[in-house]
């Protein structure tokens, strides 16, 4: 069992999360509650990474990251090193590559929220910030649950993004899934069958855990 | 009516409103286009379903901007619009200080029906705050249910419990539209007379959007009468709904 791998694939996922939530929540409420006509096309950007290949998102990342362009070129001179093949390379590429699983609960629940609830906290005094914090959030808690595990288990769950961006540079980039191909290269299957059945477990654990809280009725 | 006219042997309204809205595009939309100024304290605001008093009352609050019109509330400007273009004054809703029920009491689905109440409450110190539900809750009935879930309510006691929200954040003036329509006729007196005295204490004028007659009769000193999106009379109740008794008519068939 590699271990370095199973630690580094947690890590990986729970920052991921971190991050996703930080920016879609925002983003989320924009796109629910916004008026501008830019959010056709933002939400059609944001939703790419369901339907394009990893390979094709890690390989643009991997050039726009790299010493090729004037982005890549100001990281590098700002961390001191390359973003590709690193571990927040990898952040960047499983945030953009997971952002449509964290996204997309969000915009549908706060969506749902009842027009005429915000309407009423407008006439108690609250502004479109205060609204969102104290109604539209606390009815989408489920919506906020349903996105970090998906946003989790996706990441937990990803390939093609992570070798194009990172590699497969053991405790720094190399994450489980990428341990398991690996072990199958080397027809070690035994060690891949162990390195699997971790990455089910995992993954079955975390919608175990979404869809218990949906059928106790926790979705309002 | 210049302002001369209508300030003459008269305190100046608290309410001038002229609003110019269409609904949907083309032949379905429907136009609402009313114009009048309130001085009574307590107006009733009459009119078939679908003849634009709930768009009248939710342009008051802030919650709907209409193509064109102005909004003075106390004698502040609180919209101006002149058409097709934007607003040169709108206040919003959260600042306008409007105690607004709509039909649909909205109580937040999360929240105990005491922390429905003290929703705007939130500065207030926890002893003060909990004085005041209490307060508004037995003014409107509705004390034996302050621990409960609004899911649990029924309709009448939903409606008691939007009220004391809308009281309980202090407005400058109280817009209810059909507050007591899931309440039956000694409930709804007791209720009516209970806010009405609540809100002469404090000096605030009241709109009412009201189907029911009884309500006319009962404390109500002007009666604007509205159809199809036009104000087509406004005055004493009595004289003005016997002048418009084909109307009601229509609207009791």
């Amino acid at each position: 069992m590699d271990v370095a791998a199973l630690w580094l694939t947690l890590r990986l996922a729970l920052v991921t999360t971190a991050v996703l939530l930080a920016i879609s929540v925002p983003l989320a409420c924009w796109l629910a509650f916004g008026r501008s006509r830019l959010r056709t096309p933002v939400q059609a950007v944001c939703a790419l990474p369901i339907v394009l290949p990893p390979t094709v998102l890690g390989f643009y990342l991997l050039v726009a990251l790299g010493p090729q362009t004037s982005l890549g070129r100001a990281i590098t001179h700002w961390l001191g090193h390359p973003l590709a093949f690193s571990f927040s390379g990898l952040v960047v590429g499983s945030v953009i590559y997971s952002l449509p699983f964290a996204l997309q609960p969000l915009v549908a629940g706060l969506g749902a929220v009842d027009h005429s609830l915000l309407d009423a906290a407008a006439t108690l005094g609250s502004g479109p910030v205060m609204r969102i914090v104290r109604v539209a959030l606390p009815l989408s808690r489920s919506s906020l649950i349903a996105a970090s595990v998906l946003a989790f288990a996706h990441t937990v769950g990803e390939f093609g993004v992570v070798l194009m961006i990172g590699g497969n540079l053991p405790g720094t980039t190399r994450t489980l899934s990428i341990a398991l191909y690996d072990q199958v290269q080397d027809f070690n299957y035994a060690q891949a069958n162990r390195t699997a059945l971790v990455l089910l477990a995992v993954c079955f654990t975390a919608l175990i855990a979404l869809y218990s809280r949906r059928s106790r009725g926790e979705l309002v | 009516m210049s302002d001369a006219q209508s300030n003459f042997g008269k305190p100046a309204p608290w309410l001038e409103l002229s609003v110019d809205h269409r609904f949907g595009r083309e032949r379905s939309s429907f136009h609402l286009a009313a114009e009048f100024s309130l001085h009574a304290e307590r107006t009733l605001l009459f009119g078939p379903s679908g003849s634009g008093k709930s768009s009248l009352l939710r342009v008051i609050a802030g919650l709907l901007t209409p193509d064109a019109g102005r909004v003075v509330l106390r004698g502040d400007v609180v919209f101006s619009r002149t058409a097709k273009q934007r607003p040169q004054r709108n206040i919003p809703a959260h600042h306008r200080r409007i105690g607004f029920v709509a039909q649909n009491p909205a109580l937040f689905p999360d929240r105990s029906v005491a922390e429905n109440v003290a929703y705007s409450l939130g500065r207030t110190a926890r002893a003060a705050a909990s004085a005041r539900v209490a307060d508004l809750l037995a003014l409107t009935g509705a004390s034996s249910v302050a621990r409960q879930m609004p899911r649990e309510l029924s309709g009448g006691q939903k409606q008691r419990v939007a009220i004391a929200r809308a009281l309980a954040a202090s407005p400058c003036a109280l817009l209810l539209d059909e507050p007591f329509s899931a309440l039956d006729a000694a409930a709804r007196r007791e209720l009516a007379a209970n806010v009405d005295a609540w809100a002469r204490q404090r000096g605030i004028p009241v709109l009412t959007v009201s189907h029911n007659l009884e309500d006319a009769f009962a404390g109500c000193e002007e009666v604007v009468v509205i159809r199809e999106g036009r104000v087509v009379a406004q005055g004493e109740p009595r004289a003005t709904l016997h002048a418009e008794r084909d109307l009601l008519l229509d609207a009791l068939r």
